[in-house]
């Protein structure tokens, strides 16, 4: 995950970069360190240093780092060509190398030849059955074939033995919620919430999950989280500060009718708190806005 | 999405609805978009329906509902105030070669169908996105298009692309 600063900082460099400002070898080694997708940028400016002899010698030993990112950014762009190419480069420099062997892998996976691939990563995985990467792989080409079962399946099982792995967690999360599996999506997200609770991004997907299943009280659990989220974020998430408002509205509806001592339910001055932190954000930054806000937040209470 | 009568329905969208939706499909290779279309039954002919804007909504968790359901509120009561409504729903699913309109696209669909009977869900053929991109891709248009997620990220985003295509 990327905090914002890292997207700035990144951003700014892309910017940089592809504005003829230089900081090509900087951006490389960001976009490396934070593990982001940028592919068709890293592939272009990539492949300009090291079609350059000269650029390429003075990186000395990054050369072969440099290679390494650039075959899969060009898988990734499905230039199959030039990722074989820097592939080549490494089997010369590295004959018999494991990590070489993971890129031919990819390669194969990225022709579309799943069995072969999968032969392949199999292999690997013998001399390796911890390679978190290989197991991945796994669950990507069964997201490739359109076959989320398995992947889900796959990721089940990477999870058993590396269950700290919270971007695996994230990615089983998001592929249940592609398939309306939201039960099975919120769990993911206790899990999250449990091992990292001071980060909001989970407090808040969890919330609207809990939301989409609906139910009373899913709505009010949902009102809880997005409560938290606005806490740990200090009050800036609008899409929370949305959320206690769309629960405000859906809670009033079901209660309708109800006990209406039942404290648990009524929350006005949290909706209202809410509306007036809206409100006050629109105004500041998307004054144009603000109207189209004040009346969506009010047929909210209306409904 | 049929109707009662007997009439043929027919549907008109403008190029600068579609070209959005291209636009934001574009910018979002690698995931599943959606979006509204926005337009009206036309005044003359009660089998056409006038898709004459598109509002790009979502790159992430398609099927939450907190999103959609307060996207769908703003939307509405930003386009009322010139006899637009919202007449249909876009996807592009996140694979290459996947033609199926799931479950998602469907139940937004009926949702929509119920306010506005006569309203489409429109597919892209990512294949056919190959072809039609290269003149987009080279303009780069594409890094411009905001959509809601954006727009709920960071409220100073725009999701009405004011000037995108100026």
């Amino acid at each position: 995950m990327v905090t914002k600063t890292e997207e700035r900082e990144l951003n700014e460099l892309e910017n940089q970069v592809e504005n003829g400002g230089g900081g090509v070898w900087e951006y490389l080694c960001l976009v490396r360190k934070l593990k982001v997708r940028r592919s068709e940028i890293v592939l272009k400016h990539g492949l300009s240093i090291l079609n350059d002899s000269g650029k390429r010698s003075s990186l000395g030993p990054d050369e072969w780092t440099l290679y390494e990112q650039v075959a899969v950014a060009a898988m990734d762009c499905q230039s199959l060509a030039v990722a074989q190419n820097c592939i080549k480069v490494l089997q010369k420099k590295f004959p018999e190398s494991k990590r070489v062997g993971k890129l031919e892998a990819l390669l194969i996976e990225a022709k579309g030849m799943w069995e072969e691939a999968e032969k392949a990563y199999s292999i690997l995985l013998e001399d390796n059955p911890l390679d978190q990467v290989i197991h991945k792989r796994k669950v990507a080409m069964a997201k490739a074939q359109g076959k989320p079962s398995l992947a889900i399946e796959h990721l089940n099982k990477y999870l058993e033995v590396f269950m700290a792995d919270h971007d695996a967690w994230r990615e089983l999360a998001e592929i249940y919620v592609s398939l309306q599996m939201y039960k099975q999506a919120a769990f993911c997200y206790e899990e999250l919430i449990l091992s990292q609770p001071t980060l909001p991004l989970y407090h808040l997907a969890y919330a609207d999950v809990l939301y989409t299943i609906g139910g009373l009280e899913n709505l009010i659990a949902a009102r809880k989280y997005y409560a938290a989220t606005i806490d740990l974020t200090g009050g800036k998430s609008t899409r929370a500060l949305l959320g206690i408002c769309l629960c405000g509205s859906a809670i009033a509806q079901l209660s309708r009718g109800r006990n209406k001592e039942d404290k648990d339910m009524a929350a006005p001055e949290l909706q209202s708190l809410a509306a007036t932190a809206l409100e006050k954000e629109y105004k500041q930054k998307s004054p144009a806005k603000l109207n189209l806000l004040s009346s969506a937040l009010r047929s909210l209470k209306l409904s | 999405m049929g109707t009662g009568t007997n009439v043929e329905l027919k549907y008109e969208i403008s190029q600068n609805a579609y070209i959005k939706l291209v636009l934001h499909s574009l910018r979002h290779k690698t995931a599943a978009v959606n979006g509204v279309l926005v337009g009206r039954l036309s005044p003359k002919d009660e089998g056409l329906v006038e898709i004459s804007d598109s509002v790009p909504l979502f790159h992430s968790n398609l099927p939450l509902l907190p999103p959609l359901e307060i996207s769908l509120v703003m939307i509405e009561e930003h386009y009322v105030a010139q006899g637009l409504s919202v007449v249909g729903y876009f996807h592009a699913n996140e694979r290459f070669d996947d033609v199926e309109v799931c479950g998602v696209a469907k139940n937004i669909g009926d949702h929509i169908s119920r306010y506005f009977p006569q309203a489409p869900i429109l597919l892209l053929n990512n294949k056919k996105l190959e072809a039609l991109s290269k003149d987009y891709i080279s303009s780069e248009k594409w890094k411009d298009v905001i959509d809601f997620d954006d727009h709920l990220d960071d409220v100073t985003k725009d999701w009405l692309n004011p000037g995108l295509f100026n």
